[in-house]
């Protein structure tokens, strides 16, 4: 990508979140989300956070004929009952990245 | 707020950064490195950090960036990954009715999930000095944020690969995850979102998208089928 292009995609986004975050605060806590907005809302979250890290546990790319990197995923399994049972992210980063080194360390 | 109660909730926001210190500087530092290390120059991976200023769209850019994804798909999908901060801002609106434009438009473009978070355990306290505590704690973690970014972008490329740092994003996002699970539905959504952007491929890159608006309808169907498994929203 050209760099003026790579400019006016940050400076894109950059404006589209800082109206996102702007939204009601600037309107005073006047208005109210809608219903339907605030159900999309309450699940796009997890949707896109699962979206986001599910590709990084493969062995290739992603497609019908993916294939599951082991030592990731059983890191990523670490970290998630890490983070499910003591609620801190830097624990299940502590928790994942220990697994991560320790299979790498026997080859596993 | 009057005047004399400012000082005070402006430091109680900044001590209660510090729990979230370790976690917001690893983070930080991690999205700064991933932005240098996909090509872009210093002065655009800062830019990200301080232009945005939202760890998991810069990490989503960084990655379409990389993937040669069009700039309207790059922002599309990170701002798709922004739209959560609406629901942010109008319950923070609430608070801030009282307070001057600029104190309003600050605490805009502070608003980040951890500061949101804290600040909302102390507002149901029924605690009043919601406004200023918020500009403290909010502020303080976009100071750590864009020294993290700083470190990252200049240092990232001195730790050696083989240490597979790049998997830190991954973990960040498991351990914002596996607490917003507290429904059948909420976890159809991760399952689902999951899936999509495992198995479907999509010109353009719009994977994500896919997998975000394919999870929200899911999450949707399945407290529609099972009302009583609901207890959030």
């Amino acid at each position: 990508m050209a760099e003026i292009a790579i400019w006016g995609v940050i400076a894109g986004l950059g404006l589209a979140t800082f109206a996102t975050r702007l939204s009601f605060l600037a309107l005073l806590g006047e208005a109210e989300l809608p219903r339907w907005l605030k159900q999309i809302l309450h699940y796009v979250p997890p949707a896109i956070l699962a979206a986001i890290v599910a590709p990084q546990l493969l062995a290739g790319a992603p497609g019908l004929a993916a294939t599951l990197d082991g030592p990731r995923t059983l890191a990523a399994l670490a970290g998630f009952a890490v983070a499910h049972f003591t609620r801190s992210t830097f624990a299940s980063i502590a928790a994942g990245m220990a697994v991560l080194w320790g299979l790498t360390l026997i080859q596993w | 707020m009057a005047l004399s109660d400012r000082q005070p909730a402006l430091l109680a926001g900044v001590r209660a950064c510090l729990p979230l210190a370790p976690g917001v500087l690893l983070f930080g530092m991690v999205c700064g490195a991933a932005a240098a290390g996909v090509g872009l120059t210093p002065g655009q991976s800062f830019a990200l950090s301080w232009l945005v200023f939202a760890g998991s769209s810069q990490i989503v850019a960084t990655q379409l960036f990389a993937a040669g994804a069009p700039g309207w798909v790059i922002v599309l999908t990170g701002w798709v990954v922004n739209l959560r901060f609406m629901m942010y801002s109008a319950t923070l609106a609430q608070q801030f009715r009282n307070e001057s434009r600029l104190a309003r438009w600050l605490a805009g473009y502070l608003l980040t999930d951890q500061a949101f978070a804290v600040t909302l355990a102390r507002a149901l306290d029924g605690r009043r000095d919601i406004p200023w505590f918020f500009l403290g704690i909010a502020a303080t973690l976009w100071l750590l944020w864009q020294i993290a970014s700083l470190a990252g972008i200049y240092l990232g490329a001195l730790v050696p690969p083989r240490w597979s740092i790049d998997f830190v994003v991954a973990l960040t996002f498991i351990g914002v995850l596996a607490p917003l699970l507290r429904d059948r539905a909420l976890a159809a959504a991760a399952v689902a979102g999951g899936l999509t952007s495992v198995l479907l491929v999509l010109p353009l890159k719009l994977n994500l998208m896919a997998a975000a608006l394919i999870g929200a309808g899911v999450g949707i169907g399945m407290e529609r089928l099972w009302p009583k498994s609901q207890s959030g929203a």
